[in-house]
């Protein structure tokens, strides 16, 4: 079953390549697929949620479900077909919350998941397809890799020129992060620390998927310093001995309470109001899923870290650029506070 | 080594001295880097008046964060040793921890719940608060219910059987949570950790952890009839029933503050009096005391570790466990099984 | 109260659990100076009534009498500071040292929130002196003998300065020197105006140390009165089912000087 599977990605890499001579293709080890889905595949399961993010952008009315609950306020954001969908739960190896019997009941024609994995990973995935018979496709990659994503996913469920679409503008948003740091001397990074959870005590270490967009974008994630790894706590004292030159979060709470707080503000990022929350409808811009719902972060982050660094950075640019995106990727424009917030700078 | 052989001052100086050394020690090292000057100066201007007051960064990481954690663990490892004590009296087992009756679980799965609804820190604190009397309350409904010839047997059993229920309602809310956000912080909480106190959670918790070690204090001497047996210390006058009931309620209400402030910490309840009792023995008007003092300096120590050996924060229940397990197995060889 | 009223007394006394009685009422008493030796085989109630004595367990009808005045008259520490329990010597779960586990029998002299006083430190010095075990003071629990805890159950039952105490088989599990012992400091007590009740497995004990003696079986007394005049080979023969030969054989002549 395992030699079919890496057959089958070895024997479609040459087509993957010969898809688009202008950029690169998805590389055969980023892409697992167990199955053959027959024709285009009309009824999709996510199984988690960067795969329900990339779905949802290229074709909406083929989920069948959402894999984690998503707020009426982002919902109201998204296309009129995702907006009833039930929550069917995740698809995660011991940690799945869809049973495979209601998985069988729902007759998707392919289960696909995006993100990193590894061998636990992929074995877990080839078991559920030797139970079910269900074809499964794992696309992994970070940041860099979006454009091919989209383009091999949009493949995949026949829509490649929606797919293309959408990776020409993921092009432009990594085009223009390679552009801004082009013009920044190698010294001039800030130090970044990215606060999670309610008292944003919580950060990703080095190599962190979590904290992936502040590498990219130019900055320097102070946590890194701790090692590597995922998730971690800090305490104040520590980020107190950092002092680091932007703080970002994507908690309205914790942004809300710091500038009160008189321990936050002994940090020099709280007082000179360097402390900025990202916004997260319809998903999480920074973080929450790691998935394609971060391309509108990019320019935001970059405007935020390097304030003034290029013209594109200005808040009205900033904010016809982001809106645009925002209505190629969801249907919808910027809700009014987001929308009010970027043309002010904030 | 037996107790006798030290004058009762010389206890309490060194257990006073101790803890005033860890405090001193806590406040003095961290993350944080400060120089021995700059302390004193610190010291100076902000007890004493005298001297020009520091930098306003090295004034809020001394005095807004460092010395809040430090009365934190102060306090909680004051609480949960007694606490322990005075179960591991009741319940007439050295083995016992105070978290027999459910404390704990109980507080885990009201967080588990606050985090999984998102809602702020002040009001998982609180959830967790409720929970933790709520699973004691229910315990002792049970053990109420339940008539039996051995009543604090069946006290342990329905602690135990709540334990259970409570924790898989826990795991069932750590499945539910969404990974890339809730699940990180309902497992932090659960690991235990002192790093976001402030100094306002502690106007509000160190009463209720004051409040609850009072009674336990002022019946130090009447804990020790109960652990002769319901039936012997009702024979020589003692009203039991009532008396357990009150001790019950008072470690409940320490510990759960406790607990909502901290996490779940394990093994202080258990390993300290332990040590305390090899110490100073086993009468409880002196084990009170000596474990008051003891789980103080013992969990300050340990708090001042978790926040400096790595730039990351180390859980403090991973911590007192590595600690708390190698004393454990240690004061087990040597006394036989029994303390 | 009168000389004659005894300290402690049963009137009509049906033991058992749950309102069930175990046999038929049965009537008690014990007098100030007076040793009362409760005989029976196993599972014939000793426990169940002494518990019912001691007012650990409600009477299933009938009342006990502290003092001329029905048991439930007394509030428990008033109970505890007339009525002593010492109860079979077993290991405590605590290393508590002797002098502190003697003055835990003061619990019914002091208020909830006082602790023993140099008074009553000095208390428990005395009774431990007086059973001859002072040179035990310092000593853990842990580390002494089971007659020697026995001894220091005594002593605290002393220091609680009741007037009656109530044993449960003192001499179980103790070595023979030890059994002297502790017959001995029965008699002494008994000289001491103090009433004891006590239960035991040897009928030979009985009759070295007691003034009066019960036969118990089924949940109720068989016999009552002096104790030569009860505990003899034949009686003893019918409680215990064995041959009356073999008892008379085994138990001392009547008229052994005590």
């Amino acid at each position: 079953m395992k030699r079919r599977a890496l057959l089958q990605a070895l024997a479609l890499a040459p087509l993957l390549a010969a898809g688009n001579g202008r950029v690169r293709a998805m590389p055969a080890q980023r892409v697992l697929r167990l199955g053959e889905p027959a024709g285009s595949p009309k009824r999709v399961f996510a199984a988690g949620a960067p795969a329900a993010v990339l779905i949802a952008a290229l074709a909406p009315e083929r989920l069948l479900g959402w894999p984690m609950r998503v707020a009426p306020e982002a919902l109201a954001l998204l296309p009129a077909p995702l907006r009833a969908l039930p929550v069917v739960g995740r698809l995660a190896g011991r940690g799945s919350t869809v049973s495979l019997e209601r998985l069988l009941a729902m007759q998707p024609d392919l289960v696909l998941d995006a993100g990193d994995f590894d061998a636990n990973y992929r074995s877990s995935a080839e078991r559920v397809w030797q139970q079910t018979g269900i074809p499964i496709e794992l696309v992994a990659g970070r940041l860099p890799d979006h454009p091919a994503q989209l383009r091999h996913v949009g493949r995949l469920l026949g829509v490649a020129a929606r797919g293309e679409a959408l990776a020409q503008a993921a092009e432009a948003q990594l085009a223009l992060v390679r552009e801004v740091l082009a013009a920044r001397p190698a010294d001039a990074r800030p130090t970044v620390y990215y606060g999670r959870g309610g008292d944003g005590l919580e950060s990703g270490l080095a190599g962190s998927i979590n904290t992936e967009v502040i590498e990219f974008c130019g900055g320097r994630n102070v946590a890194a310093a701790a090692g590597n790894g995922g998730l971690a706590r800090v305490s104040l004292e520590q980020l107190l001995a950092w002092d680091p030159d932007v703080i970002l979060t994507q908690d309205a709470a914790f942004a809300a309470s710091a500038p009160q707080d008189p321990r936050w503000r002994s940090l020099r990022a709280v007082r000179s109001g360097r402390l900025h929350c990202a916004p997260t409808l319809p998903f999480g811009w920074l973080d929450g899923p790691p998935g394609i719902n971060r391309l509108p972060g990019l320019a935001w982050l970059l405007a935020r870290l390097h304030p003034g660094a290029a013209p594109a950075l200005a808040p009205t640019v900033l904010h016809a650029r982001i809106d645009a995106l925002h209505r190629l990727l969801w249907g919808s424009r910027l809700p009014a506070g987001t929308a009010d917030a970027l043309e002010r700078g904030r | 080594m037996r107790a006798g052989a030290v004058p009762r001052w010389a206890w309490h100086a060194g257990g006073w001295g101790l803890l005033l050394a860890m405090l001193l020690l806590a406040f003095a090292v961290g993350q944080f880097p400060v120089r021995p000057a700059m302390l004193l100066q610190a010291l100076g201007s902000q007890l004493f008046g005298v001297g020009e007051p520091v930098p306003p960064t090295v004034h809020a990481a001394l005095w807004h964060i460092r010395l809040p954690r430090a009365l934190a663990a102060v306090l909680i490892g004051a609480v949960l040793s007694a606490a322990g004590a005075a179960y591991q009296a009741m319940f007439r087992n050295p083995l016992v921890s105070p978290d027999i009756l459910g404390v704990s679980a109980g507080a885990g799965l009201g967080a588990s719940l606050a985090l999984f609804l998102g809602l702020p820190m002040l009001l998982v604190q609180g959830f967790a608060f409720a929970g933790g009397l709520a699973a004691v309350g229910l315990v002792c409904l049970v053990a109420a219910l339940v008539r039996r010839h051995e009543p604090v047997l069946v006290l342990v059993l329905a602690g135990v059987a709540v334990s259970a229920l409570l924790g898989a309602g826990i795991s069932l809310f750590k499945l539910l949570a969404d990974p890339y956000t809730q699940l990180p912080s309902i497992t932090f909480w659960l690991l235990g950790g002192l790093n976001a106190v402030v100094a306002d959670d502690l106007r509000v918790t160190a009463p209720l952890l004051l409040a609850g070690l009072l009674p336990l204090v002022l019946l130090r001497w009447r804990v020790n009839l109960l652990a002769l047996g319901d039936e012997e210390a009702s024979a020589l006058g003692v009203a039991v029933v009532p008396l357990r009931w009150t001790l019950i309620a008072a470690a409940t209400l320490c510990t759960a503050a406790a607990v909502s402030l901290a996490g779940i910490i394990g093994w202080v309840g258990l390993v300290v009096p332990h040590i305390a009792r090899l110490l100073v023995g086993a009468d409880f008007r002196r084990l009170l005391p000596a474990s008051l003092l003891l789980g103080a300096s013992f969990l300050l120590a340990a708090d001042t570790l978790a926040r400096t050996l790595a730039p990351i924060e180390l859980p403090l229940g991973i911590l007192t466990a590595c600690v708390g397990v190698p004393c454990f197995l240690l004061v087990l060889a040597r006394s036989g099984g029994r303390a | 109260m009168n000389a004659a009223t005894p300290l402690l007394e049963a009137r009509g006394l049906a033991i058992g659990h749950a309102g069930v009685a175990l046999g038929a009422p049965l009537a008690l008493s014990v007098q100030a100076g007076e040793v009362v030796c409760l005989l029976g085989p196993n599972g014939c109630g000793k426990t169940t009534l002494f518990r019912t004595l001691l007012g650990l367990l409600p009477a299933v009808a009938g009342e006990v009498r502290l003092h001329g005045r029905p048991l439930r008259g007394h509030d428990r520490a008033q109970r505890a500071r007339l009525l002593g329990y010492v109860p079979q010597a077993a290991p405590l779960p605590f290393a508590w040292r002797v002098r502190e586990l003697v003055a835990m029998g003061r619990a019914a002299h002091l208020g909830l929130l006082t602790m023993p006083g140099r008074t009553d430190e000095e208390i428990a010095d005395a009774c431990l002196h007086e059973l001859g075990i002072a040179a035990l003071s310092a000593r853990t629990v842990d580390t002494l003998s089971g007659g020697e805890r026995q001894l220091v159950l005594v002593a605290r039952a002393l220091a609680q300065q009741a007037r009656v105490l109530v044993m449960d088989e003192p001499t179980a599990s103790l070595d023979f020197g030890n059994q002297l012992r502790i017959l001995d400091t029965v008699r002494a007590l008994a000289g001491r105006g103090i009433g004891v009740l006590l239960s035991t497995h040897q009928p030979q004990h009985a009759l070295q140390v007691a003034d009066r003696i019960a036969l118990m079986a089924g949940g109720s007394l068989q016999a009552l009165g002096p104790a030569h005049a009860v505990a003899t080979p034949e009686r003893l023969a019918a409680l215990y089912g064995v041959d009356a030969v073999r008892i008379a054989a085994s138990l001392p002549v009547a008229g052994t000087p005590r």
